[in-house]
């Protein structure tokens, strides 16, 4: 039965809502390691932005909220929210029993999971990780889903969950910069031979 | 046909002329009652009698004029009528009834004079018996004070006992037998030879005997229903989706609409522009209301819509910007100029304080909204002269006039309907929701209009739990106090919300004080003093009134004054305490949660102890340090309601009661942005759930003098015993609401 | 635009964007469904679409894409679904404002896991707010209905 839920479940969401403008992956034809690590300072922006961190919380299965209106710190989503093994709450509480296909336009109503919204699997641990944590994690191909990074910068053109970073809804801060500069960062890091820093 | 006009063709009153088969039987202890309020809808013939029965040919409804908004009130009335009447729950139609000055509150007002609720001395008594006069002046049909079950214990048993009474004259004269050797039995009178004759056959001629005016009550002993846990009449509806709340008023043609309330409490609208609103789908109508405006649409979203597109400038706040300023104010209020009152003055603190060894402290406690479920609305149909109102409300006839003043119809000629309230806890007997929603309906004269608020209007626009600050002083002598001066200082709700309701509002307010300076300990030095600052946001009743945060400061300050002495908290109380009743439930705490047992490292046990609305209640809460932070994980909670007439219910109230009580004080407050209430909804003013809720063993204990209401005494004891649970846990004195601001909770 | 509710077929005329809770509520006269939040906060507009617990306050009705089933087409009074009896047994409600979507939610929690841990009604349950604070018997009740569907 909870198999059963769980593809019911994925099986509903609708296919797109976002924008689906094309994101370009064309890599430089080479980049320093300079450049590199300059490029990996905004990608870690990104990352350990609370759009994107939030979602990312490693073994915990809390997703995490943050923003004016809940204190300094983020903190834990309300009402127990628990992902579980499934990552989308599968076995209790499913993440589309209040994220529907839409962002919410009343303040603090919940954003769409229309783009497949699940927390991130437990070794894309970002949330209070460091940027060196992030950044190992992040070209490990036994940690990043066995991909290369130029299959990276592809999966992040096309996954639509990754376009509400910057589309979140109303009373939320988008992630950093753009999609397509995101990418092109991380390609010009992957060039670069995804140098990481110290810390 | 209107349900009331139906009524009116098949029902007929006691002592009036007869219509189609039906009878109303009541009870009324004052020479000269009000008018009966169902007469106007029956005939133009007089009545002798307040109906709380009343007896058709296809049924006998029992009215139970009381706002039922969780507390079991329908029930427990209806089983007090039903008792009496020799009738089964299950047999009987319930209805609120309409407003009526007949069906006021007596006992609302008989914990407001200057007596300690231990007191049953004579001159206490007396005044007691006094403030009946007032309550009955002021008629308030107001359900609130946990003063339903005290209220109606006597003259609802009184009413079903009178109409019992005549239905059997009835039958005898019928079937031609002496009274004496008539039995009864759910809804029937039984003769000697077996012969049944319900009562709706005999409803048209027992209206022609006059009922007594006193009749005998059954005793205790032979309670049927009384005393016994009884199926709650609302439950199955409730738990189908077909319990009519007010929000779910349905009529024909009708049109919904939403308020838009200067964010700024109390000022009103300096200019607005609706043309985007005008120009939007379902729109019909903008209106003008008391400081803000209303959007009248085909449908409640339409209307909400329109709401938020609304331009408006509003007027500035008439009152500090920032919460720092409000506590400041607070924290200036204890002066004499301000001293409101000073109930208690045993002894002489003075010398003991001006000497050594003097413990201070002081303890904050925030604003608090409701937050109700059920977001404010009332439906309200203005037509030839003519208004009903359908509300959930704990005060109808406050409501009937609130109503009035919008509209100049006379109070008596507009029909207040009352649904189920999703919710009250003090908050529905303001009349501003009421007062919004008639303005619509003069908007929109003709057609009926349901107003229903967002949560954030509601959450911002609340009447709140006032701020308050306490200041304790103390002196040890033998590990227990020899003096303790307890000083408070909050705005006060009673007459804030008296002279919004255009009631008698003067002398001092007896919520600042509340369940701080009527407690029955024996300090030999003891004195409660209490301040009043000046109202900037409106403050209300809020569900435990002053015991809300004044038990919080009090029993705070007693464990700390036991830690530091190195005595056992309970020990040290019960030196100071000879009240038996309070003196059980303490001790009935001590051994459910075996007080004192050795708990792991980490773990924590917390008691308190409150003396509300005549009700002794002790609680010990249990709390875990876990890796997450904090976790309530177990209460317990003692009370003594003098009789217990539903022991099901009470278990449910306390329960509930203690949740509300620490589900406020570890997370909720209302702060200020700018002057903007910060709050807006559930996502930063969360309340307790699920995996927060603790498991509770609720004991119910009848030593105390009198019969008492349940719906608050749970919630004072409650933040106290959870702050002293977690100093025990953790070393941490937690001294100021919500306790989140300062600890992490699981 | 066509809406399945309670196995009935609707024939709507709203805004596309209008949250499912206000058809139901104002257009189709559906009340067991509550209005408490509008952000999904509260639980008590829950519905299930296609048998699955979903909040119709934040749910736009252009996006339903299943059958809608309200606290109306669970049960009745007269033949009430396991859960409810369940609460009626434990004498669940008090308000009673917050049931409906607490019954919705419970129901399709069993659905998915008939044999809940006191861990799993934590999970499930904690999105759905009651202000009197039923939870000791609303989890009393869950087991019990569990309990009972097991035998049925």
């Amino acid at each position: 039965m909870r198999r059963l839920i769980f593809a019911v479940l994925m099986a509903t969401v609708p296919a797109v809502a976002l924008s689906a403008e094309d994101i370009q992956t064309n890599p430089p034809a080479s980049a320093t390691e300079a450049e590199g690590l300059e490029a990996w300072s905004r990608i870690y922006e990104v990352t350990s932005h609370s759009r994107c961190s939030n979602c990312h919380t490693g073994p915990s299965d809390r997703p995490m909220w943050s923003g004016p209106s809940y204190g300094a710190e983020p903190r834990r989503h309300g009402m127990n929210i628990r992902a579980g093994e499934s990552r989308i709450g599968a076995e209790t509480l499913p993440c589309s029993t209040c994220h529907g296909a839409q962002n919410g336009e009343v303040p603090h109503s919940p954003p769409d999971n229309a783009s497949g919204w699940m927390l991130a699997p437990v070794e894309a641990h970002w949330f209070g990780q460091s940027s060196r944590t992030i950044c190992e994690q992040l070209r490990d191909p036994a940690r990043n889903g066995g991909r290369t990074l130029n299959e990276v910068a592809q999966h992040l053109g096309h996954d639509l969950i990754l376009r509400w970073a910057w589309a979140p809804g109303p009373g939320r801060e988008p992630a950093p910069y753009s999609l397509q500069e995101h990418v092109d960062d991380l390609l010009i890091w992957g060039v670069a031979g995804a140098p990481c820093p110290q810390q | 046909m209107g349900r009331i006009a139906k009524i009116a063709r098949r029902t007929f009153l006691l002592g009036s002329v007869a219509v189609i088969g039906g009878v109303a039987f009541g009870y009324w202890k004052y020479k000269q009652p009000y008018g009966n309020p169902l007469d106007d809808r029956l005939t133009d013939g007089e009545a002798s009698l307040t109906p709380y029965v009343k007896v058709a040919s296809d049924g006998i409804t029992i009215i139970t004029p009381r706002a039922e908004m969780g507390q079991g009130v329908h029930t427990t009335l209806a089983a007090m009528v039903a008792e009496e009447l020799d009738v089964e729950l299950n047999a009987v139609k319930i209805e609120h009834g309409p407003a009526s000055y007949a069906y006021y509150n007596e006992a609302v007002l008989e914990e407001a004079v200057p007596f300690l609720p231990t007191d049953h001395g004579m001159v206490a008594e007396t005044m007691r018996g006094f403030t009946k006069v007032p309550a009955k002046f002021l008629a308030l049909q107001i359900t609130g004070g946990s003063s339903t079950t005290p209220d109606g214990f006597v003259k609802m048993r009184k009413a079903g006992a009178a109409a019992r009474t005549v239905l059997v004259q009835a039958a005898a004269q019928k079937l031609g037998v002496s009274e004496s050797n008539l039995k009864t039995e759910n809804g029937h009178v039984i003769a000697p030879d077996g012969t049944k004759v319900a009562y709706t056959e005999l409803a048209t001629l027992a209206a022609s005997i006059e009922p007594p005016a006193d009749p005998d009550l059954q005793p205790q002993s032979e309670w049927r229903l009384l005393g016994k846990s009884q199926p709650r009449v609302d439950m199955v509806s409730k738990v189908t989706g077909t319990a009519p709340f007010g929000v779910d008023t349905q009529l024909d043609d009708m049109l919904y609409a939403t308020v838009r309330v200067n964010p700024y409490l109390g000022a009103g609208v300096r200019s607005y522009d609706a043309s985007e609103t005008l120009g939007m789908r379902g729109v019909k109508k903008v209106v003008e209301v008391t400081n803000g405006l209303a959007v009248i649409a085909t449908n409640t979203w339409y209307a909400m819509e329109g709401a938020k597109a609304l331009e408006v400038e509003w007027k500035p706040a008439p009152y500090p910007l920032t919460t720092d300023e409000h506590f400041a104010q607070v924290a200036a209020s204890f002066t004499d100029e301000r001293q409101d009152s000073q109930n208690r003055n045993e002894g002489d603190v003075e010398p003991l304080l001006a000497g050594g060894n003097v413990t201070e402290i002081e303890y904050r406690a925030p604003y608090l909204a409701h937050a109700t479920m059920e977001p404010m609305n009332a439906t309200a149909w203005l037509r030839d002269g003519k208004l009903d109102i359908w509300a959930g409300n704990q005060n109808p006839t406050l409501a009937r006039q609130f109503a009035s003043n919008v509209t100049g119809i006379p109070a008596e000629e507009i029909e207040i309907h009352t649904p189920y309230l999703g919710g009250g806890f003090g908050r529905r007997g303001e009349m501003d929701y009421v007062q919004l929603a008639v303005e619509v309906a003069k908007g929109m004269e003709g057609t009926p209009v349901k107003t229903t608020w967002s949560r954030e209007e509601d959450q911002c626009h609340g009447f709140y739990r006032p701020i308050s600050i306490g200041r304790i002083k103390a002196v040890m002598e033998d590990g227990a106090p020899k003096a303790i001066d307890i000083q408070l200082a909050a705005p006060g709700a009673i007459i804030d919300a008296f002279s919004r309701q255009g009631l008698p509002a003067a002398g001092p307010d007896g919520s600042i004080p509340m369940a701080a300076w009527d407690q029955p300990y024996t300090f030999p030095n003891y004195r409660v003093t209490a301040y009043k600052v000046p109202t900037m946001l409106p403050v209300t009743f809020w569900r435990s009134v002053g015991g809300s945060q004044n038990a919080f400061f009090q029993e705070s300050a007693l464990d700390e004054l036991a830690h530091a002495a190195g005595v056992d908290p309970i020990e040290m109380r019960l030196k100071s305490l000879t009240h038996g009743p309070s003196r059980k439930v303490i001790e009935a705490v001590v051994e459910m949660s075996n007080w004192g047992s050795a708990m792991p490292v980490g773990h924590g046990r917390g008691m308190a102890f409150c003396l509300a609305f005549g009700v002794p209640t002790a609680e010990v809460i249990e709390v875990a340090n876990t890796e997450d932070g904090i976790k309530v994980t177990k209460a317990f909670a003692a009370v003594d309601v003098g009789v217990a007439l539903d022991p099901g219910n009470i278990e449910a109230q306390v329960m509930g009661g203690l949740n509300y009580g620490l589900s406020a004080a570890i997370l909720s407050q209302i702060t200020l942005d700018n002057g903007e209430v910060e709050q807006t909804n559930f996502h930063n003013y969360d309340a307790m759930r699920m995996y927060q809720a603790p498991s509770i063993e609720v004991k119910i204990l009848e030593n105390a003098e009198k019969i008492r209401g349940i719906g608050e005494p749970g919630t004072p004891p409650a933040a106290p015993a959870l702050a002293n649970a977690i100093f025990a846990a953790t070393g941490t004195r937690l001294r100021e609401m919500p306790f989140s601001n300062f600890v992490d909770f699981a | 635009m066509r809406l399945n509710v309670n196995g009935q077929t609707h024939e709507v005329d709203v805004q596309e964007d209008m949250p499912l809770l206000w058809v139901l509520r104002d257009e189709l006269n559906y009340t067991g469904p509550k209005f408490g939040c509008g952000i999904a906060m509260c639980g008590a507009c829950t519905v299930h679409i296609d048998g699955v617990a979903t909040r119709s306050c934040t749910l736009q009705v252009g996006d339903v894409d299943g059958e809608v089933t309200t606290i109306e087409g669970l049960g009745t009074p007269d033949v009430q679904h396991i859960v409810q009896q369940a609460w009626v047994e434990h004498q669940v409600a008090q308000c009673g404002y917050c049931q409906p979507g607490q019954i919705m939610q419970a129901s399709s929690l069993l659905d998915a896991n008939p044999e809940p841990t006191d861990d799993d009604i934590d999970v499930a349950m904690s999105g759905n707010l009651c202000r009197c604070a039923t939870y000791p018997r609303i989890r009393a009740a869950i087991h019990t209905a569990a309990a009972k569907m097991k035998e049925a």
